[in-house]
């Protein structure tokens, strides 16, 4: 065990050039992350060309660090202006932005950026530990499993709105319904595609995720500009207290597992491990009903979950040779160009390339944190610009971001619709998190729900009873069922509350928060 | 540096990509007009994948003999049709080059795309497929495989990439030449192989190269292979021909312009090619990838006789299997 350490250290130092390549790797990977339409992949894509003048083990060590950096970059952007940088930090705006929002954007960052390196220090350890046996673990996840996965986290949608259980579901179903549009993902067959070309590609997440939470959060400012005092005055660069971030450390833990255990699932990655643990923190948290508003649990969830991923997706690429996530697979490629054969036998003949890897990533999570809590006050400071010259600034790069993507102009044209419903959606009130849910899970659900049932012959019984399948799908069950049951309790709560405020109040002393309680205990 | 007030990430972003490339650039380009910049390569595929990771072979040595660089564009999903449309939107001026294969002959044959519309320049690599296994599977040889699917026809679940593509097309030639029908179950490719050797399907159709790592260790085992000849390197596998059942299709990848461009032009992107694919560079690849076995570089004539058998061989087969009525 301590070997293979022992050579990559030394490896490590007799390259020094490794540990520039770590510092870039990350800085650029913060930057491809936090810019909207760049993403990770792009970010590794890009450097594979600049690998080949390195050997292997540098090569790989500049794109895991790019794909470290970048995972927690996008995160950034969704803080400050609502524009997740990339996919995976889309469920991060849902609390990091109101948070932001209230002027502490300083916090946020922190808060996003502790449970990242978190997460990632998680996600690494569980890689160097655990990766042959959890590579076996996610072999015994088949489509049926997927699929109960899936609808574990779409169930999460009920709890999600906050108000209405009503609404929640609505939006939920209706992110469920644009998920089919496009290609049939088993015959090919065009569904709701009316002959447009550019719908034969389905409505892609990354254009919807930016229109929904951008541009709609871009409109939503214009149409209440003339009301709204300028928030930017009172922006804080305080970085979370220790005990804030201790405070969400059940939330961390659970998240990172959570995130590890899915990205280690190959073609589910980071963005899938993000809103599950959002959902999961959702549902065992005390004030479920306080999400989306900007609580800490809820930038600390996927923040975690979606770097913990990092480490999980890569055990099933050094395990196995199989890509855990698109950045992974790219990865791949590059591995391959160098004329390393991706496999088993990977881990056994090319230690000192495997372990320097996970010293690498170990550290570049560590760099993160060094480089970025100093940072993150400053890049609060950018809040204190005009949003007149944030908001046009904010629009432009979401439609240079979102075409750039896929060259592909319609990707625009989903972008503007999903704004506009977005803008439209939160108006009435309806959960956007829920919609978004649904757009990301949907398609994995219908996917291996399908291919599930090719397998067994479409015998229903067969696929739910699996063991994995059968207790989550009997936790989603559980967890609607007491969504309706808390629901009703919160309700008849309001009820009896409403009774109560016809006596007269009891003396209050202003007893909202624990600080002010103590303040007020009697001499 | 981090007390820059506004668009400290993108700023950085464009400086880095700015400095790489300058690093990356040198002029070279003053010997020639044609090309005197970057050529881009439109793919259905994604990045990473076989033939993004194909373009930017070549266009490593075609850089060194043309100064200039091969930049792939992904266009991906759709079956591949927002791809072709990308292509076409572009002007015929010679820097627009589209990758194809057999999943643009089946579009054509399905009438989504006019193949005629593109100009072949060079078929570049010339791959063969195999039906995999786990290693701990009930099929010793290919002969067991046929045996259960013709007692029990479906009932064997082969995972394949893709819906409605060269996949499942070979899988349904198979299904009709040797009668032991199998059904193709469509994933993505990474969950195609963690499904096969979870146990989930009994077998999957892959080609030689992404399943390497996997045969070596002996996690898999490859069956049968789809090529006139058995591979060097798997000996013991029996050819489809070998059994009797005419199936030989593989997947190719290929260069093409538009169909109206400039010959001159095309004539400098064929030899261009066919330097760099004779490199040591581009053979290192080749080799590493297993796709050594059956490339013969194709120039644009025997390119354009190899395309229209293809598009008459799949349009006989898609017609048998149904999707041409």
């Amino acid at each position: 065990m301590l070997e293979p350490f022992v050579e990559a250290i030394a490896y490590m130092f007799g390259n020094p050039i490794t540990f520039l390549l770590i510092i870039f790797a990350v800085i650029w990977g913060i930057a491809f992350g936090s810019v909207p339409g760049l993403t990770g992949i792009v970010g590794v894509a890009l450097l594979i060309p600049f690998t080949f003048v390195f050997d292997p083990t540098e090569g790989l060590l500049l794109l895991g660090g790019v794909y470290v950096g970048s995972t927690f970059g996008g995160s950034i952007s969704a803080i400050l202006f609502n524009t997740p940088g990339s996919p995976e930090a889309a469920c991060t705006a849902l609390d990091g932005y109101p948070m932001a929002k209230r002027g502490q954007a300083g916090k946020a960052l922190g808060i996003a950026l502790s449970a990242s390196a978190i997460g990632g220090i998680f996600g690494t350890v569980v890689l160097t530990l655990l990766a042959p046996p959890m590579a076996r673990l996610a072999l015994s996840f088949g489509p049926p499993e997927y699929f109960a996965l899936a609808v574990l986290g779409i169930t999460a949608i009920s709890g999600i709105g906050g108000g209405s259980l009503l609404k929640g579901l609505t939006a939920g179903l209706l992110g469920l319904g644009v998920a089919t549009v496009g290609l049939d993902p088993i015959t090919g067959m065009e569904r709701y595609t009316f002959g447009n070309l550019g719908l034969l590609t389905g409505v892609s997440f990354v254009p919807a995720i930016i229109g929904m939470f951008a541009l709609a959060e871009v409109l939503q400012r214009v149409s209440e500009s003339h009301r709204t005092p300028e928030a930017t005055a009172k922006v804080s660069t305080q970085l979370p207290t220790l005990r804030e971030l201790l405070a969400t450390r059940i939330t961390l833990l659970r998240s990172s597992t959570v995130g590890a255990i899915i990205g280690a699932l190959p073609g589910v990655g980071a963005t899938t491990a993000a809103f599950i643990s959002y959902s999961e923190a959702v549902r065992w948290s005390k004030h479920p009903e306080a999400f989306g508003t900007g609580v800490a649990e809820g930038i600390a969830a996927p923040e975690a979950a979606n770097n913990s991923a990092v480490g999980g997706s890569m055990i099933p690429l050094l395990a196995l040779g199989i890509p855990g996530s698109a950045t992974t697979a790219v990865m791949l490629g590059g591995l391959t160009i160098h004329g390393i054969i991706p496999g088993p036998l990977l881990m056994q003949q090319n230690t000192q390339l495997v372990y320097s890897v996970f010293l690498g990533m170990m550290l570049a999570n560590v760099l993160m944190l060094l480089f970025g809590l100093p940072a993150a006050r400053y890049f609060a400071l950018i809040l204190r610009a005009p949003y007149a010259l944030v908001g046009p600034a904010i629009v432009v790069l979401c439609m240079t971001g979102v075409y750039a993507l896929n060259s592909n102009p319609f990707d625009v044209a989903v972008m503007l619709i999903m704004g506009a419903t977005g803008f439209l959606l939160r108006r009435l009130q309806y959960p956007v998190a829920s919609f978004i849910i649904g757009l990301v899970l949907g398609p994995i659900a219908e996917l291996s729900l399908r291919q599930g049932l090719m397998i067994v012959d479409y015998s229903y019984w067969a696929f739910a009873s699996r063991p994995i399948t059968a207790v989550l799908l009997l936790a989603a069950l559980a967890s609607l069922v007491y969504g309706f049951y808390g629901q009703y309790r919160r309700h008849r709560a309001r009820r009896t509350a409403v009774g109560v405020m016809s006596i007269p109040p009891a003396p209050t002393n202003g007893a909202t928060s624990g600080g002010v309680r103590e303040g007020a205990q009697p001499p | 540096m981090f007390s820059m007030p506004r668009g400290t990430a993108p700023t950085l972003a464009a400086i880095c990509a700015l400095a790489l490339t300058v690093a990356a650039n040198p002029t070279r380009a003053e010997a020639q007009t044609y090309p005197s910049r970057s050529i881009e390569v439109v793919h259905q595929y994604g990045a990473g994948g076989g033939t993004d990771r194909f373009i930017r072979a070549v266009g490593v040595p075609f850089e060194d003999v043309t100064g200039q660089a091969l930049v792939p564009i992904s266009v991906q999903g759709g079956g591949g049709i927002p791809a072709y449309a990308n292509f076409r939107l572009r002007r015929s001026d010679g820097y627009a080059l589209m990758a194809i294969g057999p999943d643009q002959v089946i579009a054509h044959a399905l009438g989504r795309i006019d193949i005629n519309t593109l100009m072949p320049l060079a078929r570049v690599q010339y791959d063969q497929g195999l039906f995999i296994v786990r290693s701990d599977s009930p099929f010793e040889t290919i002969h067991d495989l046929i045996a259960t699917a013709k007692a029990d026809p479906g009932a064997i679940k082969v995972g394949i990439t893709g819906a409605a593509g060269f996949d499942e097309t070979l899988v349904g030639l198979w299904n009709l030449r040797s009668g032991a029908e199998v059904t193709a179950v469509p994933f993505g490719s990474a969950e195609m192989v963690s499904n096969t050797l979870g146990g989930q399907v009994d077998a999957m159709y892959e080609e030689y190269g992404p399943a390497r790592g996997l045969l070596e260790s002996g996690d898999l085992r490859a069956l049968v292979v789809f090529s006139e000849q058995r591979l060097p390197v798997l000996p013991d596998v029996p050819t489809a021909q070998e059994l009797g059942y005419d199936v030989t299709l593989g997947r190719w990848r290929a260069f093409a312009m538009h169909a109206d461009a400039d010959p001159d032009h095309a004539a400098v992107l064929v030899d261009a090619i066919a330097h760099a694919v004779e490199t040591d560079s581009y053979k290192t690849f080749e080799a590493q990838s297993a796709l050594q076995y059956r490339s013969v570089l194709l120039g644009p004539s025997d390119f354009r006789a190899f395309v229209d058998r293809e598009a008459e061989v799949y349009t006989a087969v898609l017609t048998q299997l149904g999707f041409i009525q």
